[in-house]
C-alpha cells in the first residue's frame, strides 16, 4: 500500500477515527462496559415478568461492546476475549434453542413443548423461573449476541491498520485473528 | 428415511408388528410384507455400499436382494394377505400402512423377477456396454445400485396403502430411472432422454401429491382403504379434477398419449434399462396405480370412458409408428406404448363389464414377459452385430439358435399366437370387448393385427431373411434369461392357472370382490376364437403386403414428429429456459436490476391483494382526540425526519437521517403501549446506525466524496421521482386500507393475553417470542446464524475475498 493511499484510508476513518476520542469518553466507556453487561443480564432475567427478552438483552450487551469499539478502535476490541469467542457463542446458543426445540421430539411430544407444563408448580431463583422458555430465550440471547459481536470483531480485523490509542503496542505482527 | 429400517427391525424383533396373515402359535412370525418393505428401503443403499467397497460383486448384492424379494414374494403367494402398520406422523394422520394384497403380490413378483434375470443379464452386459464406450468397469457399482433402487421403490410402491407413501415411492422410481436413464453420462442425449423422462413422470407425479392432498380433504384420512371403504359407503364420489390427476400421473408413467413421447427417447438407456423399467416395471407402475385407485375412479364413469379413448388412441397410433421404425430398441419402445393401450383399453372398458381389469393384469404379466426377453434380445444381438436397424440384420437364426427360438416364443407370445401365454392374454381381452360391443370389437381386432405386424416385422427382421450382418459369438449370461423368459410363455401357455390365479388376486382388489375366469383352448368357433382367427389372417397379410401400406405408415410418423406434443414438450423448455435466462440477466446487471427483481413482484402481489380485498369500512377516518397530541407530534418529526433523509448528499448524514426515523417510530411505538417493541426498535436502530458508520469507515473517502459530488442526472431523477410517488401512493393506500379497519374482539392476542399466566409468564411479548411462536424465533435465530456464515465466509481472515 502506498504512502498516499493509507493517508486517505485515515482520513477516511478520521470521521469517528477513536484517535480524537477523548480520555473522557474512554473512561467512560470502561467504566460502563460491565454495568451494561448487568442491565443485558437483568433484561434476560426479568423477561418473564417484565419488559425484555433474549433478543433486547442480545442487543443491549452487543451495544456494550460497540461502545468500546467506539472508544478505543476496531483494533483494540478484535483483541477482546469475548469479542473473539463471540461466534463460538452464537453456535452454543444455536445448538441450545435447537435442543430446546427437539429434544421433546424424541419422547414423541410437540416441537418445543416446554417444562413444566400450565399448572405445574415453577423453581425460582430470584427473578429468575428455572423453565425451558427461559433456556430457548438464553440461546436466542447467545445468537443475536454472538451474530452482532462476531460481525463487529469481524469487521474490525477487515481494518487495514492498527488505530486508536493501542496504536504503539498493536502495530506489531499480522493483522489477522 | 434411515429411521424406517431401524424401527422396522425393532418392530419384528419384539414380535409387535401389526401383522395379519395366518398365525403360528404365538411370538415371532415371518411377515413378507415387513420383509419386502425392508428390502424395498434398504435395497439401493446396500448395493451402492457394496459396490463402493468391491465394484465386481455389486451384481451379486443385486442377485442376492432380488431373488431375496422373489422368493419372499412367492412365499407370500402361498400364505396369503399380509401387512405391516405403524405410527409414522401420527399428528398428521399418516401411518407407515402397507398392504401385500393380490395386486401388490402381482407387481412385487414381477419387479423382483423380471428384476432377478435382468440383474443376470446384466452382469455380463454392463461391463461389455462399458469397455465399448472405454470407460471404468467400477462404474458397473453405481448401475446396480440404481437398478436395485428402482426395484425397491416398486416394491414399496405396490405395497402401500398411505398415499403420502405411495406418493415418495412412485418419486423416487422417477429419479431412480432418471439415474439409469442418463447411464451414459457423457452422451447428451441420453442425459436430455433423461431430463425428460424426469420432467414427464415428474411433473405429472406432483398431480398425484395434489389429488392426495384433494382425497384427504374429502375423506379427511390418507389411508387408502379407509377411503375406498368411505367411497363404497356411498358417502362421497371421487371428483373429476382428483380423478384426471391421478389419472393422468398414471398415463404418464405408462408413456400413454399423449405424454407417450418419452418412452422412445428413454431408449438411450442401456439395454437391462430398457428391459425393466420400459417393460416390466415403470411403465407398469401407471397401470399399477389404475389398478390400486380403481375402485375409486369407478365412481367417475367418465374417468373409465376417457381411459379407454386415450388406450385405444395410443394403441393404434404408436401401433402404426411401430411398424415403421428401423431402430429395433424404437420399434420395441413403441410396441409398448401400444401394448399399455390396450392395458389401459381394457381398464376403461372394465367400468362395465368386468372382465376388463382381469384381463388388464393377466395382459401386464404376459406382456412382461414377452416383452423383457425382446428387449434382452435386442441388447444381445447388438452386442453381437454391433447393429441397430432392422435392415442390417436378418438370418441370424444360423449362428444364434438359441436366441432365436427364445425371442420366437417371445415374439409369439406377444403376437397372441396358440399354446403361448398371450394366446390367453388376447382372448381375454377379447372377452372384455365383447361386453362392450361391436366397436371396441373393431378396435380389439385391430390392435391384435397391429401387434402381430410390428412383432413379426421386428423378429423376422432380425432372425429370417437373407444375412446382412455377421454375429460374433455372445456370453452364455445375455441368452440364458430369453430363453428362461421364452419357456415359462410356452409353459404358461400350456398351463395358464397360475397365472390366471395370481390376476384373479390381482383383479379382485382393484374390483372389490371376487373374480374367476378359466383360460382354456377351445376348438369351436366361438367369438374370442373367430377374432384371434381374424387377426391372424389380417396380421399376415399386412405383413405380406408391407410395401404398400409403408409409406402411408411413415406419413403418419412425419406428421406426429411436426406436430405432436414431444415439440410442444421442446417449445416450452426453450421458453423456460429462455425466461430464467433473461431474469438473470436482469438481476446481475446492477444493485437496481437486483433490488427491482425482488421488489417488483412483490409490489405486484401487495396490489392484487389490494385489489382482492374487500373495501368495506376501510379507507375511513378516525377522530383525533386531545390525548393524541404527543402521537401527533412524533408522527409529524417521523415525517420531518423521512422528507430529510432525502436531502442530504453525503452518506454519512444519509445514515443519521435514516436512523431518526427509526428513532421518531419507536418512540411512536412507546406511545402506543409496547414498551418491548419500542425497546427492540432503539436497540436495532442503534445497531444499525453504527454497523452503517462502522461500513462508510471502511470506504476510501475519496470514492464516498466523488459519489457526493457528482451532478445530478435529471432524466434519472425525474423517473425516480416518479417511481418513489407511485411507490409511496401504494403503501399509503395499503397500510390505510390496513390500518382503518376494524379490529375484532376475536383476535389471536386475546388467547395470548389469557394464556400468557398458563406459561408462567406476566410479559406476553416474551411468552409469544419463546413459546406461543417459538418455531417463528427457532426460524428467525436460525436465519441470523445463517447470516453470520455469509459474512464470515465473505471476510475470511479479516479481508474481503
Amino acid at each position: 500500500m502506498s504512502p498516499s493511499s493509507r493517508y486517505q484510508v485515515d482520513a477516511a476513518q478520521s470521521r469517528i477515527d477513536p484517535s480524537v476520542t477523548t480520555v473522557l469518553t474512554q473512561t467512560v466507556a470502561r467504566l460502563l462496559l460491565v454495568p451494561i453487561f448487568m442491565v443485558a443480564l437483568a433484561i434476560l432475567v426479568k423477561g418473564y415478568a417484565d419488559v425484555g427478552d433474549g433478543f433486547s438483552a442480545g442487543v443491549v450487551a452487543a451495544l456494550g461492546v460497540l461502545l468500546q469499539d467506539v472508544a478505543f478502535g476496531y483494533r483494540a476490541i478484535g483483541r477482546l476475549t469475548i469479542v473473539r469467542l463471540a461466534p463460538y457463542g452464537a453456535l452454543a446458543g444455536a445448538l441450545i434453542a435447537l435442543g430446546v426445540t427437539f429434544v421433546p421430539v424424541l419422547t414423541g411430544e410437540p416441537l418445543l413443548r416446554h417444562r413444566p407444563g400450565a399448572g405445574e408448580p415453577v423453581a425460582h431463583l430470584g427473578a429468575l423461573e428455572l423453565i425451558t422458555p427461559v433456556l430457548f430465550d438464553i440461546g436466542v440471547f447467545l445468537v443475536v449476541f454472538g451474530f452482532a459481536v462476531g460481525v463487529i470483531g469481524m469487521i474490525a480485523r477487515m481494518h487495514p491498520r492498527p488505530i486508536g490509542p493501542s496504536r504503539g503496542t498493536g502495530a506489531t505482527g499480522g493483522d489477522e485473528g | 428415511m434411515l429411521a424406517v429400517p431401524f424401527s422396522l427391525l425393532l418392530f419384528v424383533s419384539n414380535g409387535t408388528l401389526a401383522t395379519s396373515g395366518n398365525t403360528m402359535d404365538g411370538g415371532w412370525q415371518f411377515n413378507p410384507a415387513a420383509s419386502l418393505l425392508a428390502l424395498a428401503v434398504l435395497s439401493g443403499p446396500l448395493t451402492w455400499l457394496v459396490g463402493r467397497w468391491r465394484p465386481g460383486l455389486a451384481w451379486v448384492a443385486g442377485a442376492l436382494l432380488a431373488g431375496g424379494g422373489l422368493t419372499t414374494t412367492i412365499v407370500a403367494i402361498a400364505t396369503g394377505d399380509s401387512g405391516v402398520d405403524v405410527a409414522w406422523a401420527p399428528s398428521w394422520g399418516l401411518r407407515l400402512a402397507f398392504d401385500l394384497d393380490g395386486l401388490a403380490r402381482l407387481y412385487a413378483l414381477l419387479a423382483t423377477g423380471i428384476g432377478l434375470l435382468v440383474v443376470i443379464y446384466a452382469r455380463r452386459y454392463v461391463p461389455l456396454h462399458l469397455h465399448h464406450q472405454g470407460r471404468d468397469e467400477r462404474e458397473a457399482g453405481p448401475f446396480f445400485a440404481a437398478f436395485l433402487l428402482f426395484m425397491g421403490a416398486m416394491l414399496g410402491l405396490v405395497m402401500a396403502r398411505d398415499l403420502i407413501a405411495l406418493f415418495v415411492f412412485w418419486d423416487v422410481t422417477a429419479l431412480a430411472s432418471y439415474l439409469l436413464i442418463s447411464y451414459d453420462r457423457q452422451d447428451a442425449n441420453a442425459r436430455a432422454s433423461a431430463l425428460m423422462a424426469l420432467l414427464v413422470t415428474g411433473i405429472s407425479a406432483l398431480g398425484l401429491l395434489v389429488a392426495a392432498l384433494l382425497i384427504e380433504d374429502r375423506y379427511g384420512t390418507f389411508d387408502l382403504g379407509a377411503v375406498i371403504a368411505a367411497a363404497e359407503a356411498g358417502d362421497h364420489s371421487l371428483g373429476l379434477t382428483t380423478g384426471i390427476l391421478i389419472v393422468s400421473a398414471a398415463l404418464a408413467k405408462s408413456a400413454q398419449l399423449p405424454f407417450h413421447f418419452w418412452l422412445p427417447r428413454a431408449m438411450a438407456a442401456p439395454t437391462p434399462v430398457s428391459a425393466y423399467l420400459h417393460s416390466a416395471a415403470m411403465v407398469a407402475a401407471g397401470v399399477f396405480l389404475i389398478g390400486r385407485f380403481y375402485p375409486l375412479l369407478a365412481t367417475e364413469p367418465r374417468l373409465l370412458d376417457g381411459l379407454a379413448v386415450v388406450g385405444a388412441g395410443s394403441m393404434a397410433i404408436s401401433g402404426v409408428l411401430a411398424t415403421t421404425r428401423a431402430d429395433i430398441k424404437q420399434v420395441l419402445a413403441y410396441s409398448t406404448i401400444s401394448q399399455y393401450g390396450y392395458v389401459v383399453l381394457m381398464l376403461g372398458l372394465g367400468g362395465q363389464g368386468h372382465y376388463g381389469a382381469v384381463a388388464a393384469v393377466f395382459y401386464v404379466v404376459a406382456h412382461a414377459l414377452a416383452k423383457t426377453a425382446l428387449f434382452l434380445t435386442a441388447g444381445a444381438v447388438t452386442e453381437a452385430t454391433g447393429e441397430r436397424r432392422l435392415d442390417r440384420m436378418g438370418g441370424l437364426w444360423r449362428s444364434m439358435p438359441a436366441l432365436a427360438a427364445g425371442s420366437g416364443a417371445a415374439a409369439a407370445g406377444l403376437a397372441a399366437l396358440p399354446l403361448t401365454v398371450g394366446f390367453f392374454k388376447d382372448e381375454l381381452f377379447f372377452a372384455a370387448a365383447l361386453e362392450r360391443g361391436p366397436a371396441a370389437v373393431a378396435v380389439a381386432v385391430g390392435g391384435a393385427t397391429l401387434t402381430i405386424v410390428y412383432i413379426g416385422r421386428f423378429w423376422g427382421g432380425i432372425f429370417l431373411g437373407p444375412r446382412r450382418a455377421t454375429a460374433d459369438p455372445v456370453p452364455l449370461a445375455l441368452v440364458g434369461p430369453v430363453v428362461v423368459l421364452g419357456a415359462a410363455i410356452l409353459l404358461t401357455g400350456v398351463v395358464p392357472g397360475p397365472v390366471a390365479r395370481l390376476a384373479e388376486a390381482a383383479a379382485a382388489v382393484s374390483l372389490r370382490e371376487a373374480m374367476t375366469v378359466s383360460p382354456a383352448y377351445h376348438l369351436d368357433t366361438r367369438p374370442e376364437n373367430l377374432m384371434a382367427l381374424a387377426s391372424f389372417v389380417l396380421g399376415g397379410t399386412l405383413l405380406a403386403t408391407r410395401r404398400f401400406w409403408s409409406p402411408a405408415a411413415m406419413g403418419l410418423a412425419r406428421i406426429g414428429q411436426r406436430f405432436g406434443p414431444a415439440r410442444a414438450y421442446g417449445r416450452g423448455l426453450d421458453g423456460f429456459e429462455r425466461f430464467s435466462g433473461a431474469m438473470r440477466r436482469v438481476e446481475v446487471r446492477d444493485l437496481r436490476g437486483r433490488v427491482a427483481t425482488i421488489l417488483l413482484p412483490a409490489g405486484v402481489l401487495v396490489i392484487i391483494a389490494l385489489i382482492a380485498t374487500p373495501t368495506r369500512d376501510a379507507f375511513s377516518f378516525g377522530t383525533i382526540q386531545r390525548g393524541d397530541a404527543g402521537l401527533v407530534m412524533i408522527l409529524i418529526a417521523t415525517c420531518g425526519a423521512g422528507i430529510a433523509s432525502t436531502l442530504p448528499r453525503d452518506h454519512l448524514s444519509m445514515a443519521l437521517t435514516v436512523s431518526g426515523v427509526g428513532y421518531c417510530l419507536a418512540v411512536t411505538y412507546a406511545l402506543f403501549g409496547a414498551p418491548d417493541v419500542a425497546l427492540v426498535a432503539v436497540l436495532v436502530e442503534t445497531m444499525f446506525a453504527l454497523l452503517f458508520l462502522g461500513m462508510l469507515s471502511l470506504l476510501p473517502r475519496r470514492v464516498l466524496a466523488e459519489e457526493a459530488a457528482e451532478p445530478e442526472n435529471h432524466h434519472h431523477g425525474r423517473r425516480d421521482a416518479a417511481l418513489a410517488v407511485i411507490a409511496g401512493v401504494i403503501a399509503l393506500v395499503v397500510s390505510w386500507s390496513a390500518l382503518s379497519r376494524p379490529t375484532f374482539r376475536e383476535s389471536v392476542a386475546v388467547d395470548y393475553i389469557e394464556l400468557a399466566p398458563d406459561a408462567h409468564a406476566r410479559d406476553v411479548v416474551t411468552v409469544i417470542l419463546t413459546d406461543f411462536r417459538g418455531l417463528d424465533t427457532m426460524g428467525e435465530i436460525t436465519v441470523i446464524g445463517i447470516a453470520m456464515l455469509g459474512i464470515a465466509g465473505l471476510l475470511r481472515r479479516g479481508r474481503l475475498r
